[in-house]
């Protein structure tokens, strides 16, 4: 075999190695690209909204349970859901109203001696349980 | 005779300035004037009533601070101290003979009783200091006990006007409807209270009730003072 043709044999084969090993990295690189289509990158996964619509509560700032008052009409300060019916009664008065903003402030009237007031808030969204606060006040006038 | 005059004059002002001086003196010690002798007591007696004042007001601060009203079925009375149930809870209420009123309710009505005019089973209202779980009384008002609260309707009876209610405490009301009983239905478009008789009342219906608790009552029966319904239809729209 001439000289020449043994180097040509030799490059040969070194340049088909180059390729075979080239192709062989290459595809392995179109299969990670294929399972990154399956697996996302952290940045682009875009996961379903699971947040659950929280039910806000009913607060009552005003007054506090047993309180002591020498006046025959309270104020109920506190907060409730938007739109929700809220239905205030004792002995002596019912009082339903819309509750059109968040926050609400009532006057109530007392009657001498104990109050046992109960309020329930009633949310518009329907799959919500009404939220529920009870009270005793007391009417005590100063002049007894 | 210049000389004479000039004399008389130096000794009538020598006997002016002595005699004035005198005088001043005396007033100002040995014999007080009728002004001097009272003012100072007029001072005192306005300080003295400041600070009593001031004593009172304090007392009367502390007093409300510590204020606190606690009520409950009477178990005991000897007229010095009485017991009292409230939902399981036993207190005890001291007399004051010089401090302690008692009074009765009725509707809008109060009517001062005496001590001994709190029997057993009456239901009372306390108010005054607390100290050592015994309170002592400034005032005792005996009066009814009213239970407030809201439920479904889960039975309704037509023959006996009677209601069963499943609160969300999942306590059991049965509810007697009486003549008396103030009925009211919300209108679920004005939200208004309107007056109704028994028969609106329906099953699933969503009531608030007022009723008369006695200390006897042991089977959640009573008879409703007021009910308040709100309707299903109002949860459905």
């Amino acid at each position: 075999m001439k000289k020449e043709t043994m180097v040509a044999v030799f490059f040969g084969l070194l340049f088909g190695s180059i390729v075979a090993v080239f192709i062989s990295f290459k595809s392995k690189d179109i299969e990670l690209a294929k399972n990154k289509v399956i697996a996302p990158p952290k940045e682009k996964t875009s996961f379903p909204n699971t947040s659950v619509i929280e039910q806000q509560p009913l607060v009552l700032n005003e007054p506090a349970d047993r309180t002591i008052v020498e006046n025959s009409v309270i104020r109920l300060k506190g907060s409730a859901a938007k739109n929700s019916l809220i239905v205030i009664q004792s002995p002596i008065k019912e009082l339903i109203i819309n509750n059109k903003l968040e926050k609400f402030d009532l006057e109530f009237p007392l009657a001498l001696g104990e109050n046992s007031i109960k309020i329930v808030v009633y949310p518009k969204e329907k799959q919500f349980r009404p939220q529920e606060k009870f009270m005793k006040i007391y009417f005590i006038d100063s002049k007894l | 005779m210049k000389k004479i005059i000039q004399h008389c004059y130096i000794v009538s002002l020598l006997f002016y300035l002595l005699t004035n001086s005198f005088v001043i003196a005396q007033t100002n010690t040995l014999v007080p004037s009728a002004s001097a002798s009272t003012s100072p007591t007029v001072a005192v007696d306005k300080d003295i009533q400041q600070l009593k004042d001031k004593i009172a007001n304090k007392v009367s601060e502390i007093r409300k601070k510590n204020n606190k009203a606690i009520s409950g079925f009477v178990l005991s009375n000897d007229g010095n101290k009485m017991k009292i149930n409230n939902n399981g809870e036993e207190n005890q209420v001291k007399f004051d003979d010089t401090l302690t009123k008692y009074f009765k309710i009725t509707g809008a009505q109060k009517k001062e009783i005496k001590v001994d005019d709190i029997k057993k089973d009456d239901y009372a209202i306390v108010s005054g200091v607390m100290a050592d779980n015994i309170i002592t009384a400034n005032v005792v008002l005996v009066d009814e006990n009213f239970l407030v609260d809201s439920g479904k309707i889960t039975e309704i009876n037509k023959d006996s006007y009677n209601v069963k209610v499943s609160t969300s405490d999942k306590n059991i009301y049965s509810l007697d409807i009486e003549t008396y009983t103030k009925q009211y239905i919300m209108n679920i478009k004005t939200l208004n209270l309107e007056r109704i008789g028994f028969s609106k009342v329906k099953e699933g219906d969503t009531v608030h009730f007022v009723v008369k608790k006695i200390f006897s009552e042991k089977n959640n029966n009573y008879l409703a003072i007021k009910i308040l319904i709100i309707p299903q239809e109002y949860f459905i729209k």
